[in-house]
């Protein structure tokens, strides 16, 4: 009885499944595509150019006029930060992306850059003078420190003669401006009136005036404040306390959680109708632990600004026409990825090679590295790994760098180009289909990346399989990140690397650590701290020589001719193979206006102008 | 005891659904359509193939399958996939593909079902690569379902010996021994791992790697164990039968090895039963988080952490697969495990 039960409950199961395995093959039905609606900003541009703001002057006060429509005042907008939260509102100690831009909301540098062209434009300087090596900074009157103190030429000189030139904090300011081996001098001339000399014409120099400047009287308030440098505007700091410039300050800081700012009531900005900005009474800052977690906030409704990555884009687009959101492509974005290549030719303390003789024999032909350059296929990275939302990249300025070298046009997968060039340094296919040199070695080396990124993996993946077609056999092996930051920076013994950074889209000598053959992020051909023997390469020797003259140069089209040289070396030499640059894609909720987003300022760079339209 | 098993219904189902894995993971060489490698560039995420019995004109035939085409549409940011339906793909028995060595030994270039070598047949879609989920599914069981058996063997010697000779010698020896063991449970076993994965040399390949971590595991793993085996031997040594094998003068290990262990061997079958999904579970939670067996190996854990992004989730469901198995294979073994229990040890029987 029981087995006719089983029997009976078998057939059941069959009699309604097989429907679902018999397809029929009906060429009427596809799939779905889903449809779009409403706005379409495909390709996102700003019709006119970003309207710098103007110096007007009322009642003695040398206000700043902001030149974009004037708003409603009220409201707040919560964007979001990934990882700790910031570690210090010290603008000076600050090391990490979040803790500077925390404390930059809080002080103005001299200067700011325009976010469309790049152009320095006054912030809290009135205006800068430049008279060959001079700059001479005019402030503005009547503008105070929160605590009603007027901004001085006093401040100014102590934050850089005091704070920077001293090298008190973050020293990063302070080796970008060493010329020569000298720093700057400065001299005040009047209350106004502060003049930076250099000792050289230094081309990077007035982006650095961007630099926050302290409130000298708040700073040596504190006791012993040379000493404590680093306990001065700690994370633990009463908000009350804090002197500030900014168009905001902080109100509360919870940890792991959010950090609230404040409107400044008294800030110089004004609108065209004259009412002093900010609009906003809030800006909010949720600390976040990841990606994912952040996309689900930004759908949530609990944050209105997000960056949009991978599948989530078109997800988001899709949902665009019937949501309260806006997406913004801007284009290439300042991250680069790439393929690092070791050519490192010096021994250990050992006297071990870092590379093997026979891979520093395969890594220093030039032949090699173009043949590997050929043969990985970019547009499948762009389509496959960054699905669609990227770049193929040949340079290593980024792609929305104003020093781009625009005649480096690239190439396609060439893997036929890519043999006949091993062919010539006397490589050759053996009959299994693998890739010998000259004396009969098997062509094989390790690739490395960190561990648990995914992007990462799926690239190295794929340069395994585009180099296993030119029959070179790649060992992949992802690692935790701090060994291969160790391998990278400290034992070189690595053979290829994929990695990517960022590097500034304004301004190519922030590069210099990466090219400069002493540079601490050299690291196709890393040489130890305080290495003295000469032995650079005879590009890298070029590049040292750009590096070093084209930051002399001040007028832009002369500078540009020595960085189209650097970005034409690396393509020639290809030490560092450049794969894509991701495209920067954000959601924004539509209810903010004078927002516009750019690749070299980000989204919130004039959170001062921003107001929320309809503030029912 | 297979006989037993079968009589209940759970287990045998799960007994069955373990088999057939292990026979699947054996044979996956031969049942997998494609190599473990095998990538198409232009079918990155594409979903399961379209398997269609009858055709276009409403007629019954052989099953066959579309290639999809991928078309990004950058007005969307996506790629969309839609059938090719100029060519027909029929779906054979013992297909010839990629060669391969079967069980190692052979070179065969046969599997078990396919289409023609323009054709493309993914069960159960690709993932970023391009590569058959379905194939390295079975490729990579071959390791999520084989580790756990690895430290097994070592655990359990080393537990049964220490707790057998602590057991029997009691006293000051069993003081000590039991003392040392607890200080070796109290080692907290997955921030070890973090950092054994952290500091272990770059130039091991993943299963090395694995193979390391796992032996490590076991090596933390056994006293929790020992303890229990301990507790056994203390109430066996007093039974009749061991005093008479002491009375026959047999020596202390002969006693420990030949009359008390093997009467914990239900308690063995059972433990050992039971902590094989614990490792499984270990190297899923590994590998996910990129300390376990890495890229391009497979293993269920690193294919699930693909599925991670929750967009995934949503547009590519085909990339939870590998959860879902571990889920069964988890349940499998958990059921299998209680039922033994109830066997050997039907003292202790809850259910009737």
């Amino acid at each position: 009885m029981k087995r006719v039960i089983y029997l009976i409950i078998l057939i059941g199961i069959i009699v309604v499944s097989l429907p679902a395995c018999i397809k029929k093959d009906n060429p009427d039905i596809q799939p779905e595509i889903p449809i779009t609606q409403g706005v379409n900003i495909d390709k996102y541009s700003i019709n006119q150019l970003f309207p710098n703001p103007k110096t007007v002057t009322i009642k003695g006060v040398d206000y700043l006029q902001s030149q974009l429509p004037a708003g409603n005042l009220g409201g707040r907008i919560i964007a979001s930060t990934i990882g700790e939260g910031p570690k210090t509102f010290n603008p000076f100690t600050a090391k990490d992306a979040t803790s500077s831009q925390m404390a930059n909301m809080m002080y103005d540098g001299l200067v700011s850059a325009n976010p469309v062209t790049g152009e320095v434009t006054p912030k809290l300087a009135k205006s800068v003078e430049i008279k060959e090596n001079d700059y001479i900074i005019h402030l503005r009157h009547g503008i105070k420190w929160s605590d009603g103190k007027p901004i001085t030429a006093d401040d100014v000189i102590f934050t850089w003669r005091d704070i920077v030139f001293k090298g008190l904090g973050n020293t990063s300011v302070r080796d970008s401006i060493i010329i020569d081996g000298k720093l700057p001098e400065i001299k005040k001339i009047d209350d106004y009136t502060v003049v930076f000399t250099v000792p050289k014409p230094f081309a990077p120099f007035l982006r650095i005036l961007s630099n926050p400047v302290a409130p000298k009287h708040y700073f040596t308030s504190i006791p012993n404040w040379e000493k404590s440098f680093d306990r001065i505007l700690t994370t633990t700091i009463n908000p009350k306390e804090i002197v500030y410039s900014g168009a905001f300050h902080l109100k509360k800081y919870v940890p792991a959680q959010r950090v609230v700012f404040d409107r400044n009531p008294d800030y110089y900005e004004i609108n065209l109708k004259n009412q002093k900005l900010p609009y906003l009474n809030q800006v909010v800052y949720l600390i976040v632990g990841d990606l994912n977690n952040e996309l689900l906030k930004f759908e949530g409704k609990e944050i209105d600004t997000i960056n949009l990555q991978g599948a989530a884009v078109a997800r988001y687009k899709a949902r665009e026409g019937k949501s309260d959101y806006a997406i913004y492509n801007l284009g290439p974005d300042t991250g680069t990825m790439f393929l690092a290549i070791n050519l490192n030719n010096r021994k250990n303390e050992k006297g071990k090679p870092h590379v093997s003789y026979l891979k520093q024999k395969w890594f220093s032909d030039i032949n090699f590295r173009t043949a590997i350059d050929y043969a990985v296929d970019r547009d499948s990275m762009v389509t496959n790994i960054a699905q669609g939302l990227a770049a193929p990249l040949f340079t290593s300025e980024s792609l929305n760098g104003i020093y781009l070298n625009k005649n480096i046009k690239g190439h396609k997968r060439d893997l036929k180009y890519a043999e006949s060039l091993l062919e010539k340094s006397g490589f050759h296919k053996g009959k299994n289909g693998l890739l010998y040199d000259k004396s009969g070695n098997k062509v094989e080396f390790d690739l490395y990346t960190n561990a648990g990124n995914t992007e990462r993996e799926s690239i190295g993946v794929m340069i395994k399989q585009d180099l296993a077609d030119l029959g070179m056999t790649v060992n992949f092996k992802p690692v935790e990140f701090n060994t291969l930051v160790n391998k990278l920076t400290n034992t070189y013994d690595w053979d290829m690397c994929i990695m990517g950074l960022t590097g500034s889209p304004l301004e190519p000598h922030n590069g210099k650590n990466v090219w400069a053959s002493n540079g601490p992020l050299h690291l196709f051909n890393q040489r130890p701290p305080q290495y003295n023997k000469d032995d650079r390469l005879s590009w890298e020797k070029e590049l040292d020589n750009i590096f070093e003259e084209g930051a002399l140069k001040l007028n832009f089209n002369e500078r540009k001719k020595y960085y189209d040289r650097y970005q034409q070396i690396i393509y020639d030499e290809r030490p560092i193979i450049y794969l894509y640059s991701p495209t920067r894609v954000v959601a924004i909720r539509r209810k903010f206006k004078n927002i516009y987003p750019t690749t070299l300022s980000g989204i919130l760079y004039n959170i001062e102008e921003i107001y929320i339209e309809d503030n029912k | 005891m297979i006989r037993e098993i079968m009589k209940d219904r759970f287990a045998s189902i799960a007994l069955i659904v373990l088999v057939v894995m292990y026979l699947m993971i054996l044979f996956a060489d031969f049942i997998a359509p494609y190599s473990k490698d095998f990538s198409d560039r232009n079918q990155s995420y594409a979903p399961p193939s379209k398997i269609f019995v009858i055709d276009e004109n409403g007629k019954f035939s052989k099953p066959y399958t579309y290639n999809y085409k991928r078309e990004y549409m950058p007005e969307l940011y996506q790629a969309v996939y839609t059938l090719d339906r100029s060519h027909k793909y029929y779906i054979n028995l013992f297909n010839r593909g990629e060669e391969y060595k079967f069980l190692g030994l052979i070179k065969t270039n046969i599997h078990l079902f396919g289409v023609e070598k323009s054709g493309r047949l993914y069960l159960l879609g690709t993932d970023i690569n391009g590569r058959d989920v379905f194939s390295r599914l079975l490729f990579g069981g071959r390791i999520s379902l084989t580790i756990g058996f690895l430290s097994l063997f070592i655990l359990f010697p080393i537990g049964l010996i220490y707790g057998g000779i602590s057991g029997y010698f009691g006293g000051w020896v069993d003081n000590i021994m039991m003392r040392f063991a607890e200080a070796v449970m109290a080692i907290p076993s997955f921030y070890l791992l973090i950092i054994l994965a952290a500091i272990l040399p770059s130039n091991m390949t993943s299963t090395q790697r694995f193979t390391l971590i796992v032996v490590i595991l076991a090596l933390i793993g056994w006293s929790g164990f020992a303890r229990v085996v301990r507790g056994m031997v203390l109430s066996i040594k007093n039974e009749e039968f061991v005093l008479a094998a002491k009375t026959i003068g047999a020596s202390d290990l002969r006693v420990i090895l030949k009359h008390i262990l093997p009467q914990t061997t239900s308690y063995v079958i059972i433990a050992m039963t039971l902590s094989v999904p614990s490792y499984i579970l270990a190297e899923s939670g590994l590998s996910f988080l990129g300390l376990g067996i890495q890229q391009p190996d497979a293993s269920w854990g690193n294919m699930l952490k693909e599925a991670q992004e929750y967009i995934n989730i949503l547009y590519r469901p085909w990339l939870l697969t590998p959860g879902f198995l571990i889920f069964i294979a988890v349940l499998a073994f958990n059921l299998i495990g209680d039922t033994i229990r109830d066997i050997l040890d039907p003292k202790g029987r809850i259910r009737e």
